[in-house]
């Protein structure tokens, strides 16, 4: 599948204002933005950001990462609960828990990867769309790891405490991970690695032809997407303290897709702004009046308007504005950034 | 938990029956068996269900501090289409005690207007929005609770649902849940949230007698369960089997076809010829492709060798279950729309058929009074109404009077008195109902009751145990607290 290459972040100015305010989130918005709102987002942003790289660098759109997501959140729900609830409730510590359920997202990141990478475009679609069906109808029936209701009273590392007690710490290592995992993307597109990638996502018979393996490197690349989307899912895990089949159903699917397409599939940043509007929709169309119980109308009407005014979503819609006032200023210049780039050019970060 | 809503429908169904001025008790019937439903229930006096009418209180309103309602409802999903059940339910009960009123009498989902306990308003702060899906129903409840600061929260709906929110509720202590409509044993057995209340039943409670019916009245002494391989099938079989080993039989064969199986023909092959009658907890869409599969693999079916869940009820597989399974018991969800009782016609046609007009998308409210959800709903709030006449409305102190209140009250209700034990669930008086042909159709009619049913069933489900599934529980004969206790019941229709 052809997707459109990355393109120009956002400024330096405007993202400084923005991480402060995300710093300061819990001085001005109250608990429950904080502990619902703003969490969700900042983790529903990391798993869209793992959607996002394997789109925009590898040229693979991954129905599979809410499926890793999950999977992440199922392995610290069997390590760490002990007690009356489904699963292996094996009593681990939460923090012992997270390097095997991300050492297991990630090996089954490369299984996926391995089975898929040979595959494009919409065969790749399908394909991870099927390991995504085959999770959660997997969690579903094996009963002794989850089943359909799901594992429920998940525990949060202590340096956490009680999420409903202290939102704002869960809160800040869900920033401080979405920051951490923004870099570590821009940082890996700037590699060998990350142009390598490039390469294969513009013309993979001439890297092959170059001697690179390219089944090798989307392989790669999409365990290293399954590292970041198991991230998500840990956090998910802790934030909601219970993960069932749902949680990765088609439904979840689906809504990881709207996230990255509203948010634009070609940029980091669309991620967290796509799951910030995704978010919001979801949380506040109930309370308007005529739309009450039809709000997953109003979220499809949303979606539709995005998509047809920007094919890059809200991010192009940004950089298209840039453009604007850019031109604006400068009458007569070409635009440098925005979405419009040329096709043959390489743009190694975004 | 798609049993839940097929035990709506059923009970649909079961109101329906009671349209006619035609009254007979089960016994008259018997003669005709099986064309008629006939009765192997005692023939005791039917006192299941001779609670007192209730009469509604005048309208209240207040200028003290509001109590924030919020209400957790399935607007989507597979029990979307009851959402307006659940609510009519919740504002009926307010409505008939609190002195509320109906905003939209022919739309339950729009809430109420007045309404106090006490001098305190009773406000309602939203109505949460699930899907049958624990997930959902965690980020509404949220909603309600975080975002619109309700202080106390009707539901859920189903059983996966209620697990989630009783585990939300017990980080919670300073607000109150009662429950919906949900069914699943560990929302309370297990997870005992001393600020979450049931006033309803849970799926093994609604099939109680069954197994005692099977041995000591269909004289079965060997059987085979069959069931989704689910939660709420688990659950619901697991009723069955408690009951059938403690009277002394013995199921010697589980089959667990997966959930939402469409091809039965490999599972109807196991199901094994020596044995004296069959449980089939298999539901929604996989009844009729089950039971076509039966009898390709096995012959004709005979009724009287079948025991459904709820879900034989099913209206709308009806029509397409006939004559064939005529005669089949089939346990309830602890309601009786056709009970012969001034207090479960009353509940019918003055409180739900009171309040409103109409119930969307069905219609005529009255036959839906004893739907599960409109039901579910209702006892929940009454009970938390009672909780709060209780404490005069007085919900500070982080609410733990009215939860020190809330766990006493006894409600009178229509099909029969219910206590809440020592976990906060409802022990209340179940029915079984058998299927029967009426004037050459398909008809349910309500047979027996058995009072008094608890969770525990005697001991053999407690904290410690495992959750009811594929193995669980083992087959033990041992005494119930309710056997031999059934009591025919007079209905109507």
């Amino acid at each position: 599948m052809s997707a459109r290459r990355p393109t120009a972040s956002l400024d330096r100015g405007t993202a400084a204002v923005l991480v402060a305010i995300a710093i300061l989130a819990p001085l001005i918005f109250n608990t429950y933005w904080i502990g619902t709102l703003l969490t969700q987002m900042l983790f529903l942003g990391i798993v869209a950001a793992s959607l996002i790289f394997l789109s925009a660098y590898g040229g693979m759109v991954s129905l599979a990462q809410v499926a890793l997501y999950g999977i992440a959140g199922f392995a610290i729900g069997n390590l760490t609960t002990n007690g009356n609830t489904k699963g292996l409730n094996l009593g681990w510590t939460p923090l012992a828990a997270i390097p095997v359920a991300l050492a297991i997202t990630i090996g089954l990141g490369l299984l996926f990867g391995a089975l898929s990478s040979r595959s494009v475009g919409i065969y790749f679609l399908m394909i991870t769309l099927t390991f995504s069906v085959i999770a959660n109808l997997f969690f579903g029936q094996v009963t002794s790891l989850s089943g359909f209701g799901g594992i429920s009273g998940i525990p949060a590392p202590g340096f956490i405490g009680n999420v409903d007690h202290h939102p704002d710490r869960l809160y800040y290592l869900a920033l401080v991970l979405a920051l951490l995992v923004y870099a570590l993307l821009r940082y890996i597109a700037r590699t060998p690695f990350g142009l390598t990638l490039q390469g294969i996502r513009d013309d993979p018979v001439r890297m092959s032809s170059l001697g690179y393996n390219v089944t090798l490197h989307r392989t790669l690349a999409f365990g290293f997407a399954s590292f970041i989307a198991a991230i998500g899912g840990v956090l998910f895990a802790y934030w909601n303290g219970h993960i069932d089949p749902a949680t990765i159903g088609l439904g979840a699917t689906i809504d990881v897709l709207v996230v990255a397409v509203i948010g634009g599939l070609s940029r980091l940043e669309g991620a967290w702004l796509g799951a910030l509007v995704f978010v919001l929709i979801n949380n506040y169309a109930q309370r308007i009046g005529f739309v009450s119980d039809r709000f997953h109308t109003l979220i499809g009407v949303v979606f539709l308007v995005i998509v047809l005014l920007s094919p890059d979503g809200l991010m192009g819609l940004w950089g298209r504005l840039g453009d604007l006032r850019r031109r604006g200023e400068r009458p007569g210049q070409a635009p440098t950034g925005g979405s419009e780039r040329g096709s043959g050019e390489l743009e190694p970060t975004v | 938990m798609r049993a839940v809503v097929l035990a709506g429908m059923l009970s649909v169904v079961v109101a329906g029956c009671g349209g006619s001025k035609d009254k007979s008790t089960s016994d008259t019937t018997a003669a005709a068996a099986p064309a008629a439903a006939d009765t192997t229930a005692a023939a005791a006096p039917a006192a299941t269900g001779g609670q007192p009418i209730q009469k509604a209180v005048a309208p209240r309103t207040g200028t003290g501090t509001p109590i924030k309602v919020g209400v957790l409802s399935d607007c989507q999903g597979a029990f979307g289409t009851f959402d307006n059940q659940d609510l009519a339910g919740v504002v009926a009960a307010f409505s008939q005690f609190a002195g509320a009123k109906p905003k939209n009498p022919n739309k339950p989902r729009d809430g109420w207007t007045g309404g106090a306990i006490g001098n305190h308003p009773l406000k309602l702060v939203g109505v949460g929005c699930s899907n049958d899906q624990a997930d959902t129903a965690i980020k509404e409840t949220r909603r309600l609770m975080e975002q619109l600061n309700a202080d106390v929260m009707i539901g859920p709906l189903s059983g996966d649902e209620s697990i989630a929110v009783a585990n939300y509720a017990k980080q919670h202590p300073d607000k109150t849940f009662v429950d919906g409509a949900a069914g699943a044993q560990d929302t309370t057995l297990k997870v005992q949230a001393p600020n979450f209340f049931r006033f309803n039943g849970d799926g093994a409670q609604w099939n109680a007698g069954l197994g005692d019916l099977a041995v000591n009245k269909l004289h079965w002494k060997t059987a085979a369960v069959i069931s989704d391989d689910y939660s709420f099938g688990w659950t619901s079989t697991a009723g069955f089997i408690a009951d059938f080993c403690a009277a002394g039989g013995q199921v010697t064969k589980r089959i667990f076809p997966p959930l939402n199986t469409t091809d039965y023909s490999s599972f109807a092959q196991q199901i094994p010829d020596n044995v004296d009658g069959y449980f089939v907890a298999v539901g929604g869409a996989g009844l009729i492709p089950f039971l076509k599969a039966y009898e390709q693999a096995k012959g004709p079916i005979d009724g009287k060798k079948f025991i459904g869940n709820l879900f034989w009820g099913t209206p709308g597989q009806f029509e397409q279950l006939g004559p064939r399974v005529a005669g089949a018991y089939v346990g309830g969800a602890g309601t009786a729309g056709d009970l012969d009782t001034p207090a479960a016609q009353d509940y019918a046609n003055n409180i739900i058929g009171k309040w409103f007009k109409k119930i969307p998308p069905a219609g005529d409210p009255a036959s839906q009074a004893a739907s599960t959800f409109t039901y579910g709903y209702y006892v929940n709030t009454w009970g938390l109404v009672k909780g709060l006449e209780a404490v005069k409305g007085d919900i500070s102190g982080g609410q733990k009077k009215l939860q020190e209140a809330l766990a006493k009250v006894t409600l009178p209700a229509p099909y029969g008195e219910i206590t809440l034990d020592q976990n906060r669930q409802a022990v209340l008086d179940v029915f079984y109902q058998q299927l029967y042909m009426k004037d050459g159709k398909l008809a349910v009619k309500t047979i027996a009751s058995i009072p008094k049913v608890d969770q525990t069933f005697g001991g053999l489900f407690n904290a410690s145990t495992p959750a009811p599934g594929r193995n669980f529980p083992k087959c033990e004969k041992k005494a119930l607290p309710w056997q031999g206790k059934e009591q025919a019941v007079k209905v109507v229709g």
